[in-house]
């Protein structure tokens, strides 16, 4: 009984711990995201202070993040209404963008791979975009080809997008992130 | 007090503890990260360009495709290193990492200036080793001081259009990575 015990107490050790590991390094990159709207970034993971957590996720996923001196990466899983990202859908990315020298606007699959399309268009940068009069953009993520700013989503269940200010002003990663204005994200025509 | 209890209360805090102990050992441990991926394309101490993310091979994940993209991975066991880049028509950036993926040094296009930035990375003991007359001198030379001997340094130049892939891509294979002299 008393093996019994110890062996339970192990076991449940054991599980819940490297659970609870398996679970926080799959998800986020550690403490200190400051979220706008449907945007996520952990500014502090891009720097030599980056806690353990976000240290385990990148060793984990291969990754090497963005150094916050070069720039901040803003992850959306989700549109506004905190729904998931669904390749099947129209997502609608639209509005002003913080200052930065330069922006991309990248979409990826669950997994983090770029999604195979005929025109090889996986992105869209500061440079290539077509801007509205009033300095806003609008780039739609679509399962079909469409005119304006389209990024193909092949018809994926799950997608990121991922948008990267490069040489952006310090005070966007450092305070709690009010000021920044970051498009919104809304999906419809979803099947 | 219920038999099972005890032993599940010990095993949650020892659930706790492991749970620590495993975050803090993963970039220890794990097999598959950015050094290990980035290994595979060629020595150490060398410049290679990393081939363009593609739907179906990516050597690191969520790379950004707007890029070209080239590593140095380095150790500074034999000595001090230079790394020579070639700067490129537009932004660039050279971003140092530890071995374990830990960034902790980075410096742009705007930041260099020149055509080419030229900079000496060593460790710390390296440094204080450096004769008095070299540390004068040096106020004009770059050093970067790396926490730990390994190490790995990414260059990433954009690309505006699509047309200068190859350029860039040529400027960023005249890199340089190796010992000093």
């Amino acid at each position: 009984m008393r093996l019994f015990v110890v062996l339970l107490a192990f076991l449940v050790g054991a599980a819940s711990g490297i659970g609870l590991t398996w679970f926080a390094s799959a998800r986020g990159h550690g403490f200190g995201a400051i979220q706008i709207g449907a945007w996520t970034a952990w500014p502090k993971s891009g720097t030599a202070d980056a806690d353990p957590y976000a240290r385990a996720a990148f060793a984990r996923s291969g990754e090497l993040p963005i150094e916050l001196a070069d720039g901040i990466a803003f992850v959306a899983t989700t549109d506004d209404a905190g729904r998931a990202l669904d390749g099947r859908c129209d997502i609608r990315i639209h509005g002003r963008l913080p200052p930065a020298r330069l922006w991309t606007i990248t979409v990826y699959d669950g997994r983090g791979r770029l999604i195979d399309n005929a025109a090889e268009r996986y992105a869209y940068t500061s440079a290539e975009v077509v801007w509205n009069a009033d300095r806003a953009v609008e780039i739609v993520l679509a399962p079909r080809a469409r005119g304006g700013n389209w990024l193909p989503t092949g018809g994926r269940d799950r997608v990121t997008a991922v948008l990267r200010l490069y040489e952006a002003p310090v005070g966007i990663g450092s305070r709690s992130g009010d000021s920044a204005e970051m498009p919104s994200v809304k999906q419809e025509r979803c099947p | 007090m219920r038999p099972y209890m005890l032993p599940a209360l010990i095993g949650l805090v020892l659930g706790g503890l492991v749970h620590l102990v495993s975050v803090m050992a993963l970039p220890r441990l794990a097999l598959d990260d950015a050094h290990a991926r980035l290994s595979q394309l060629g020595p150490m101490n060398r410049v290679s360009v990393i081939p363009d993310p593609t739907p179906f091979t990516a050597t690191l994940p969520r790379m950004d495709p707007a890029f070209a993209t080239a590593v140095c991975l380095y150790d500074l066991a034999g000595g001090a290193l230079r790394v020579r880049v070639p700067t490129t028509p537009d932004y660039f950036s050279i971003s140092f990492y530890t071995r374990h993926g830990l960034p902790y040094y980075a410096i742009s296009d705007r930041a260099a200036g020149r055509r080419t930035v030229e900079l000496d990375l060593m460790t710390a003991a390296q440094r204080a080793a450096l004769p008095e007359d070299e540390e004068i001198t040096a106020a004009d030379r770059l050093i970067v001081e790396s926490p730990s001997e390994e190490g790995i340094v990414l260059i990433r130049a954009f690309v505006r259009e699509r047309g200068e892939r190859e350029a860039v891509l040529a400027r960023l294979s005249q890199a340089y990575c190796g010992s000093a002299g």
